[in-house]
């Protein structure tokens, strides 16, 4: 067995280019997201017992199934329903999108429960209405604790894109297969791809870690 | 939406799908087995001072924490046989990669469990003339395992969705015959909804659970 890394090195742009767009489904999906999930929450949190439980069965469905079949869904089932088109881009977008907000509603719901009711009253007492005390009291409080979960979850969504490579979306998973095939060097290019997602991964999570450290020394409460 | 709803076909065809589910629960309690016991033996590894203990087994966490586990089956299926010599069937890549990835995560898990117990309790085993191991078994584990069954049980939930991926290597579970379902009566809509309920009718119950076990445990810890 002998190691040879030059097909690899040769193809490093096109790995390149797999791995920026890695990173912008992971962006674009955290973009919509995580706004889609805040939403969710305060669905969930409704005292409106029907939208409340609408809310609840659309997270516990996309939090039980698997992100592998909501992508398949979403890119072969969907487009037939609704009679549109769907790139494997819009298709990993919307899944990805949905599927981490169904885990931010979660990450949200416990932000802001795990604040004081006394704050729900405080701002109630000085005339401010149910949205005002939410935006000016709450949330900036509930934000600060879900701060760990939320990068947590962020990681679990850039390795979880590596499924938009099953549905031939040109992320960096999608480029190890081709090159792999191309070059008959799947030891080699696997490797370094491993190791590339590792790097990635492994910086943002030490990252999250030394962030949830300072806010653990400010005396800040964390929510799982 | 003018779709003709037909699940006709997926009832007709329940034995495709049954074949799959088995296969998924079968690499499910092979996997979720050797995750969750390989990982609390990593997990004593990690918590353990000792350097040729705590080094190793930190260098194993983060390796398969920090990528993801689809590449890792890919690895064990294409790149491993040709490290070794040993050929991977779709079955054993997949078990491979998951298991090792679920062993990651849950020896941080019994970790965090283990750290949680007070050092009092170390102590008391000590004085008592415990050995580590002793102190470990009989003291610590019983109390630390209570603390850490809500994540493990989410863990578990985790790894049952995973299954889906040995799809990828072509290993016959609820997903890949689903997919020939779809291809061979086109009906992509009623096959990859079926799979999706599937999964939504087997782990919703168990999710629920575990709110009920978090609550029980909360109230027993007052």
């Amino acid at each position: 067995m002998e190691w040879d890394f030059s097909p690899v090195i040769g193809s490093l742009d096109i790995l390149l280019f797999g791995l920026l767009n890695t990173l912008k489904v992971t962006g674009l999906a955290l973009l919509l997201g995580v706004p889609l999930g805040l939403g969710l929450a305060l669905m969930r949190l409704s005292q409106n017992r029907p939208v409340s439980m609408i809310s609840a069965f659309i997270i516990e469905f996309f939090r039980t199934t698997p992100p592998l079949v909501q992508l398949f869904w979403f890119f072969f089932a969907f487009p037939i329903l609704f009679n549109i088109n769907m790139t494997p881009y819009t298709a990993a977008v919307v899944t990805f999108s949905i599927q981490s907000s169904a885990f931010f509603a979660e990450i949200f719901r416990s932000g802001i429960q795990s604040i004081d009711h006394g704050q729900w009253e405080g701002s109630k007492a000085i005339g401010m209405s149910r949205n005002q005390s939410l935006r000016r009291i709450i949330l900036p409080q509930a934000v600060k604790r879900m701060i760990p979960a939320f990068m947590e979850r962020s990681i679990e969504l850039l390795k979880t894109t590596t499924l938009v490579s099953t549905i031939a979306y040109t992320d960096l998973m999608y480029q190890a297969n081709s090159i792999a095939q191309s070059t008959f060097r799947p030891l080699e290019v696997y490797s370094v791809v491993a190791v590339i997602y590792f790097v990635l991964i492994f910086t943002f999570s030490q990252l999250s870690i030394m962030i949830e450290h300072r806010l653990a020394k400010s005396g800040e409460g964390t929510v799982n | 939406m003018d779709h003709n709803w037909d699940f006709a076909t997926i009832f007709t065809n329940w034995r495709v799908y049954w074949v799959g589910l088995q296969a998924t629960l079968l690499m499910f309690g092979v996997t979720v087995a050797l995750g969750m016991l390989g990982g609390l033996f990593i997990g004593i590894l990690r918590y353990m001072k000792h350097p040729a203990a705590a080094w190793p087994s930190r260098a194993f966490v983060e390796v398969f924490r920090n990528t993801p586990v689809l590449v890792q089956i890919i690895w064990f299926y294409y790149a491993f046989p040709i490290l070794t010599g040993i050929e991977t069937s779709p079955f054993l890549a997949a078990v491979l990669g998951i298991s090792l990835n679920t062993m990651a995560f849950s020896a941080e898990i019994y970790r965090a469990g283990i750290q949680s117990i007070d050092k009092g309790q170390w102590e008391a085993g000590k004085a008592i003339g415990m050995s580590f191991a002793q102190t470990m078994r009989r003291i610590i584990l019983p109390v630390a395992l209570k603390t850490v069954l809500p994540a493990l049980t989410n863990r578990g939930i985790e790894v049952f969705k995973m299954s889906t991926l040995a799809s990828v290597v072509a290993y016959t579970e609820t997903l890949s015959q689903a997919k020939l379902i779809a291809e061979l009566n086109y009906n992509p809509i009623e096959s990859y909804t079926a799979v999706a309920l599937i999964f939504f009718v087997v782990l919703y119950p168990v999710v629920q659970g575990t709110y009920a076990l978090e609550r029980v445990l909360n109230r027993s810890d007052r």
